[in-house]
């Protein structure tokens, strides 16, 4: 552990360390068992990678940094083409360099960890200061048709647990997958109580590979709503490996047939186990008049927001997606129609209140939105809550 | 208990981090609730820089320190001060470096402002410059009172390499008897 801050097991059997949110996605990597980090330094992103320059040595694995963002994610491919689990970690104007990389990724199917640690944009827009503006860009970061997979963490201990999912995930759906951190989570430092790395590694479930006889191998030739099966390389099992469209050994094609496939798969490899991937917090809701919807470091402001309303009589909940994409539509759906006050609240000018719109097939949703960099303050948000209901 | 709410400002490269991390991890020791944020400007170094730290005995969400709630704020940099005094309550303590942070009269007024040359005790008396973190930590926690001096000393000591242990803990002893000297003084004259 970094730090020297002492790791104490409560009566629950779970770790307590006191560390900030960068350092906790680098420790949950190191726990789960990735053996390469590439990247390039960048604020509010650095620690990840500062962590990892120490600890992924340690453990026989590799943290390199790399000339430019394109080359980090580059070679984070190329390792988990090899057969190891591997990440990098930038924020939003380093997505925007690996983008053309991350959908090379998505088209040949390479399980990476991607985290954002997200500062205000657009281009190198605020760089210290905290934002949620990444959030359509996590969703379509490339051209073209495909499904992302983006983890939202919401709290210290999410940075690391929602980092240990992220591998998981990219390991059973063969696609990169994004963690959302933000500058005010990543470089926060309190406590956080995370699981021991003994239960992290004891839920591992290893990336699916073919081991009948090479011959035999297709690497793409799945069923309709499952991922690829890509043994590492170099190990006998022959695939080609391209970013056009290709058939079930990877080879380039313009096949109607085959090009419909392909893209209808990477939809429903997704869209038909939502349930393996959604993963949302109610945070008192039951009795509530009010829902108010937020995500990442803003609802540590909504839950204070939430208490202090309660004291005052006035009925709030929240509700937060943790997966933001997929988003979890028919839970939103649900709540719509459940719920008259709802109002989204995040740090941009209303990015996933579409989605919330979209999902309840609503329009009348208030927002709070901020882009200039601060943080929501709990006051900010019982302010426009009295205003609006 | 209430919550404590404590600001530390300077600029992008004194080390003002550090101080409040070891507040936040000590009271985390202690069994409670410690937060630490900090906020840069672009401009790592020479840029002004605050560290929030918010203590408590009840869960900490929102981790950022709210203007007008902060008790104490010390400052080493001129430039920070100005942006940041405001934030501090009417009344609250105000420790500042009198050879670079210059509160004007109205400030005295409205804060009690406390001038104790950190950065000098550090620089000529410890002889270690990056100690001033220490000194600073050893003054708010005089002042303020809010660890248990052996588990603040021992959280510092964890963060330090060993071969530093030696002066941060002499720099703990002196920031620790110009804040007690300081306190006199105050009584002295009130």
């Amino acid at each position: 552990m970094a730090g020297g801050d002492k790791v104490v097991i409560n009566a629950d059997g779970k770790r307590e360390v006191v560390m900030i949110g960068n350092h906790l996605a680098g420790l949950a990597a190191v726990d789960s068992g990735c053996k390469l980090f590439g990247g390039y330094p960048i604020t509010p992103s650095s620690e990840v990678m500062e962590y990892l320059s120490d600890a992924l040595p340690a453990v026989g694995g590799v943290c390199i940094q790399m000339e430019d963002e394109i080359a980090g994610v580059a070679v984070a491919t190329g390792a988990a083409m090899s057969g190891v689990r591997a990440m990098t970690a930038t924020s939003g104007p380093g997505i925007s360099l690996k983008a053309e990389n991350l959908g090379l990724a998505q088209m040949a199917e390479v399980p990476l960890v991607v985290v954002n640690v997200m500062r205000g944009g657009p281009s190198t827009g605020l760089p210290t200061r905290v934002a949620q503006g990444d959030i359509n860009q996590a969703k379509n970061p490339s051209h073209g048709d495909y499904k992302s997979i983006a983890l939202c963490a919401g709290t210290l201990a999410e940075c690391y647990t929602e980092t240990v999912r992220a591998f998981n995930l990219a390991d059973r759906f063969m696609q990169p997958v994004f963690v959302l951190l933000d500058a005010t989570l990543g470089l926060m430092h309190a406590k956080a109580v995370i699981p021991t790395a003994e239960e992290v590694k004891a839920n591992i479930v290893p990336r699916k590979k073919f081991e009948g006889d090479p011959k035999d191998y297709k690497p793409y030739g799945v069923a309709q709503d499952e991922p690829a099966v890509l043994n590492p390389m170099f190990q006998g099992y022959r695939y080609h490996f391209t970013g056009l469209h290709h058939d079930a050994m990877g080879f380039p094609t313009e096949e109607i047939e085959t090009c419909r496939k392909l893209i209808d798969r990477l939809f429903r490899k997704i869209d038909e186990h939502r349930d393996e991937i959604e993963s949302n917090e109610e945070y008192m809701l039951e009795d509530a008049d009010i829902l108010l919807i937020g995500y990442g470091s803003a609802s540590l402001s909504i839950k204070e927001a939430v208490n202090r309303l309660r004291e005052e009589g006035i009925k709030a909940g929240m509700f937060r997606p943790i997966t933001v994409w997929p988003s979890p539509e028919e839970r939103m759906n649900e709540l719509g129609k459940k719920f008259d006050k709802v109002m989204v609240v995040e740090l941009n000018q209303g990015q996933y209140l579409e989605e919330v719109q979209r999902s309840m097939g609503r329009r009348d949703i208030e927002k709070l939105t901020k882009t200039n960099g601060r943080p929501f303050s709990p006051q900010d948000i019982i302010d426009k809550v009295k205003e609006v209901f | 208990m209430a919550r404590d709410v404590l600001r530390f400002t300077g600029v992008g490269g004194q080390g003002v981090l550090l101080a409040g991390e070891i507040f936040a991890s000590a009271k985390i020791n202690l069994g409670g609730y410690g937060v630490k944020t900090a906020t840069y400007t672009s401009q790592v170094r020479g840029g002004p820089t605050v560290v929030d730290i918010q203590l408590d005995d009840e869960e900490i969400w929102y981790p950022f320190a709210i203007d007008g709630q902060i008790d104490f704020m010390l400052s080493v940099a001129d430039v920070s001060y100005q942006q940041f005094k405001n934030g501090v309550r009417e009344g609250g303590t105000i420790v500042v470096d009198p050879f670079l942070v210059h509160p004007t009269e109205e400030d005295r007024k409205k804060w009690n402002i406390v001038e104790i040359p950190i950065i000098t005790i550090a620089k000529e008396e410890v002889k270690l410059v990056l100690t001033q973190s220490v000194v600073a930590l050893a003054i708010a926690n005089t002042y303020l009172n809010l660890i248990d001096e052996k588990t603040l000393v021992d959280t510092m000591l964890s963060k330090v390499p060993e071969r530093f242990h030696k002066p941060n803990l002499l720099a703990y002893e002196l920031g620790k008897k110009y804040a007690l000297e300081a306190i006199e003084k105050a009584k002295a004259t009130a």
